[in-house]
């Protein structure tokens, strides 16, 4: 009889889950699929529960607060690295020898580079969120100055008698020079967009400035950068040169008996179809050489082979005795070993005509790649020992330094800067993001297209399904979680749609991401990018005056007659704050004849001052060109009746505007990432 | 006791006197206008009357024939070793004795080039032109329009660089660019004491900005304070100047130039000088000016270099020389007077032409831009 009860009792139960279990089960199939707006995401709910959780007691139990080590320099006993710690806004002070963290000097917001003075008396790095330099007296180890710059400073020099700091101002696309004496910015120099690195010639008589985007150019035309040439004697810029159909050229290095300069870059093939990655030759990656003894003629060699691409080149040092150039691929873990003495010869043998077509020799690599050595993840700055003997390798998302024996080409042991041991959800979506592994022949990362989560300037041929081309404009991957859907025409409801099966269709041409993978990298890009403070435009969360006549008119209801302005006309209708988007699809009328015949999703407009070009295939050059050129219909809001004052007002605003927290508490108070 | 006092009832009123006839204001009640941080060279004309005015000569010109592109030049600078002169058909630069020409189709934003001021810190050159505000720096174009700026209009009529400020007069009023933040503002009758949005002329002095506005005669803007305040005509006639030295001469300005703390106006109907007290006013039939057509103007040390519909004026406030050709004989003529000397001295060569529109002046070199083309003179004595 119990035994019967307990039957029906177990009978009774099974029968009741099943009648939960399967309408439950639909029901959460169903909640899952609108939520990720895909059809096979796994049934966790601590996809959107927990790794995009915006609660921040949730946020920081499930996240870590990484180190991100991203440049280094090495004392001139080299007994002591000092290391850009990125996210915590530290200087490390390492001890080479028994691989220990001494010190830690906080510095200022997201600090980029360190270079150290002939003594060694001061340590100069350089902070790009708060738009100035911390100088560390390394007796004390303590911050004795800090030197305002220009906008993101970046990648520094000193002059050659070490009485003025050469300071690369990315955000600006300058370059302040500052007077170590008076410590005052004495002028600014006209660089190319987005320059980090820069590298004084041995002679002390030439300074170079590498940009990391284009110029722009009307789409169908070659991309083209800026490499500056400053005199560093008299301090002014000598020469705009154009590197050709190549950009992201991220840091430089001269041979130490300066015949030669060299610089990381990346050659993309933004004009055809974005679709044939399987074909190769989507993203290549190598180096550029300025002879110095041919008038700074510029040659372009790949360090990527025919099957295998080393995404990403970030930085390049070349050995004491000018033998051995090494490169960090940032995208592919690795670093490359080059002969500097192959590069000498390859350009001395090839005819000059056929200089400019070795650029796309993706065979070259063979004749100057001497090894290809594995790295923890995401390797950038690099630094050598006085001796060379050492590589150190700054590993950003290890938080480790990675050291190379040189003469054994071998990694040893590398240096735990001590941050957590956990890899975290959002931490290992950052990864993804950085790395190439995921492409067909590792071709690119996220972050190529994507640099600084932010985007690369470049226009794409996006290949639409239907007879458009669909030319468009890389987006910004800065606090993007909160305003679906993607893509400019708004096809993606969520980034597990952007992210899954069809970006391996369209764009990777490899496997899509694991589920797992695929909610880390959700993670990390609903939560993981921040904006960078607007300091050039907003610097203290007060507007202008300018600004605030032009938040009037981006709120106004009215012309300047009197006559009321259709709803659907006004700026704030679309674009509503705090996003600055309302998320719906809109007719701009700037549909290109050779587009898909789609709305386009209306963008958000936090930091659109560091975007440009505009509109969705990048034809507005300038915000102004969206309303003086490309608005004469008046379709992109009623701006016609406004005088030109009144269109610089309404600029001013735009050019203010951040990020939601902005918004919403008067001032953009920045963090340090924690992913 | 009683005759103290009472000598000083007559000395004190007398002294008064002979103060005020003087023009003396105590430097406490001067107006700010010229109250630069900057030392205050005060102006003595008895002084400067002893000292001799510089003379030019030896022109050399250049046209058309010669290396321009074409034979109207509107401006003209002379930069380190080499010389930019903005012609009607493009920018030309003479460098190692060649001329050589910048056109749109080098990437100049027009080919009619009304202004030109180069960046001593950075060394680049800024062009104003009939189309568009062109950066030049390294051979390498960059051009400002109003379509893809927030420049406030296409026709430049006066460029100067003030430390990390682009100043422009248009046609659509004054703009400043910061190159630092790469943002424009703009400057018109509507945020301006202008009349008009019309501007001719922009010059700076350490604290200020002086803009020739058509119309409205000069508009100060102090840096400090981004205030404005504008001088006009006080008599208000536009045929006469009917209370001499009482103003700028005429509402109608068509430059500025400021230096050795002296604002100098041009106008097409005679000549300023303020002194930050003091309006002086200068006409072609009470001083040694060659004309009242005055196409623009500028001040370098203690002198003034006035460019006319005939021929070129110099002076200091109370000297004169000036410069014309005879355009049938191609021989010059300086004239020169000092106080109440007149003095006429030929040349065997001679300025272009009368029509000057241009000048710039660094050590024994002056170039001068005229509607025949540009002339390049040298310091005799």
């Amino acid at each position: 009889m119990k035994s019967k009860k307990v039957k029906i009792f177990f009978f009774v139960i099974a029968f009741l889950g099943l009648i939960i279990f399967i309408p439950g089960r639909m029901f959460v199939r169903h909640h899952v699929n609108q939520k990720t707006a895909v059809t096979d995401h796994p049934l966790k709910c601590t996809s959107c529960h927990l790794y995009t959780s915006k609660n921040k007691i949730v946020s920081n139990l499930i996240n870590e607060d990484y180190y991100s080590p991203f440049n280094i320099a090495v004392s001139n006993d080299g007994k002591r690295l000092f290391v850009v710690a990125q996210d915590t806004g530290e200087l490390l002070i390492v001890d080479a020898e028994s691989k220990t963290v001494v010190q830690k000097v906080k510095v200022g917001v997201h600090p980029h580079s360190v270079i150290l003075d002939k003594t060694n008396a001061f340590a100069y790095v350089s902070n790009q969120w708060s738009d100035n330099i911390s100088v560390v007296n390394l007796a004390t180890s303590k911050v004795l100055d800090t030197l305002i710059t220009g906008n993101g400073p970046s990648g520094l020099a000193l002059s050659a008698d070490g009485a003025k700091l050469l300071v690369v101002d990315t955000y600006g696309s300058d370059l302040s020079v500052i007077d170590l004496d008076t410590k005052e910015e004495m002028k600014r120099l006209r660089t190319g967009s987005d320059p980090t690195g820069t590298a004084l010639s041995p002679d002390g008589k030439k300074l170079y400035v590498t940009s990391r985007r284009s110029k722009i150019v009307p789409y169908g035309e070659p991309l083209v950068s800026d490499l500056t040439q400053i005199d560093a004697t008299t301090l002014r810029v000598d020469e705009h040169k154009d590197v050709e159909e190549a950009y992201m050229m991220e840091n430089i290095t001269f041979t130490p008996s300066g015949d030669l300069a060299l610089m990381t870059l990346i050659r993309p093939k933004n004009l055809i179809p974005s679709i044939q990655v399987e074909g190769g030759w989507m993203m290549t990656h190598g180096i550029g050489v300025i002879d110095q003894n041919n008038e700074g003629r510029i040659i372009q060699l790949l360090t990527d082979q025919p099957n295998a691409y080393y995404s990403d080149s970030f930085d390049i040092v070349v050995s004491p005795d000018g033998k051995r150039a090494y490169v960090s691929n940032a995208g592919a873990d690795k670093i490359t070993v080059m002969s500097v003495d192959s590069i000498r010869a390859i350009i001395k043998e090839t005819p000059k005509e056929q200089l400019k077509n070795i650029a796309n020799n993706l065979g070259v690599s063979s004749r100057f790649v001497i090894d290809r050595i594995s790295t923890g993840a995401n390797p950038k700055g690099l630094a050598l020992s006085p001796d060379g003997k050492k590589l150190y390798i700054a590993e950003q998302l290890e938080d480790k330094i990675g050291v190379l024996n040189t003469e054994t080409l071998k990694m040893e042991t590398a240096i735990d800067l001590g941050g957590p041991t956990r890899i975290t959800v959002a931490r290992q979506g950052r990864r993804l993001f950085n790395n190439a592994g995921h492409t067909f022949q590792n071709q690119y990362a996220c972050y190529t297209c994507h640099p600084d989560n932010h985007e690369d300037g470049l226009v794409y041929n996006m290949a639409g399904k239907d007879m458009g081309r669909n030319v468009t404009n890389t987006q910004s991957l800065r606090e993007i979680g909160d305003t679906p859907p993607f893509k400019w025409n708004g096809k993606n409801q969520t980034i597990y749609k952007q992210d899954g099966m069809r970006f391996s269709t369209v764009l990777t041409r490899t496997e899509q991401f694991s589920y797992d993978d695929l909610d880390a990298i959700t993670a990390y890009i609903k939560r993981g990018i921040k904006y960078p403070p607007n300091l050039m435009y907003n610097p203290h969360g007060k507007l202008t005056e300018s600004q605030l006549r032009g938040k009037e008119i981006y709120n106004r209801t009215k012309d300047n007659s009197g006559n009321v302005i259709p709803e659907n006309n006004r700026c704030y209708t679309c674009h509503p704050a705090p996003l600055y988007s309302n998320l719906q699809p809109a007719d701009v009328s700037t549909l290109a004849v050779s587009d898909d015949s789609i709305l386009f999703d209306t963008p958000h407009l936090g930091n659109i001052y560091a975007s440009p070009p505009y509109l969705h295939d990048g034809r507005a050059a300038t915000l102004e060109e969206i309303w003086t050129i490309y608005g004469e219909d008046n379709k992109h809001g009623y701006v016609n009746d406004l005088t030109k004052m009144q269109l610089n007002d309404l600029i001013d605003y735009l050019k203010s505007l951040g990020g939601p927290e902005q918004e919403d508490e008067g001032y953009q108070e920045q963090q340090t990432a924690s992913f | 006791m009683n005759i103290q006092t009472k000598h000083f009832k007559i000395i004190v009123p007398m002294a008064i006197l002979v103060i005020a006839s003087l023009g003396f204001v105590r430097p406490e009640e001067r107006s700010p206008v010229l109250n630069d941080s900057s030392d205050i060279n005060t102006t003595n004309n008895s002084k400067e009357a002893e000292k001799p005015m510089p003379i030019y000569g030896n022109w050399k010109n250049y046209d058309s024939k010669n290396g321009l592109p074409g034979d109207k030049a509107y401006c003209v600078k002379i930069d380190g070793e080499r010389i930019l002169v903005g012609t009607h058909e493009g920018l030309a630069v003479l460098e190692n004795g060649k001329w050589k020409t910048y056109t749109t189709d080098d990437g100049l934003a027009h080919n009619g080039v009304l202004a030109i001021d180069v960046d001593q810190a950075t060394g680049d050159v800024w062009l104003g032109t009939m189309g568009g505000l062109s950066r030049w720096s390294t051979g390498k174009f960059e051009n400002f329009n109003q379509m893809n700026s927030g420049m406030p209009n296409d026709l430049i009529y006066a460029v100067t660089c003030d430390e990390k400020f682009v100043w422009v007069a248009t046609g659509g009023g004054a703009g400043s660019y910061n190159t630092y933040t790469r943002k424009w503002e703009i400057f018109t009758e509507e945020n301006a004491p202008m009349h008009e949005p019309w501007t001719y002329g922009v010059c700076a002095s350490k604290d200020k900005i002086f803009i020739a506005a058509w119309g409205g005669g000069v508009i100060e803007y102090t840096k400090k304070t981004k205030k404005f305040r504008d001088y006009v005509d006080p008599d208000g006639n536009m045929e006469i100047d009917l209370f001499p030295d009482d103003g700028v001469v005429h509402d109608i300005t068509t430059g500025t130039s400021w230096a050795n703390d002296i604002l100098w106006v041009a106008t097409y109907f005679g000549l300023s000088r303020y002194d930050g007290v003091h309006w002086k006013g200068y006409f072609d039939h009470d001083s040694g000016l060659a004309s009242n057509f005055i196409n623009f103007i500028k001040a370098k040390d203690d002198y003034a270099f006035i460019c006319t519909d005939q021929g070129l004026s110099c002076t200091d406030g109370n000297n004169w020389v000036t410069y014309t050709t005879n355009e049938k004989t191609n021989k010059g003529k300086t004239i020169i007077l000092n106080g109440t000397n007149k003095k006429e001295l030929g040349e065997s060569t001679s300025l272009a032409h009368n029509f000057i529109l241009g000048v710039d002046i660094v050590g024994n070199d002056i170039w001068v831009a005229t509607a025949e083309g540009v002339s390049h003179g040298q310091l005799k004595h």
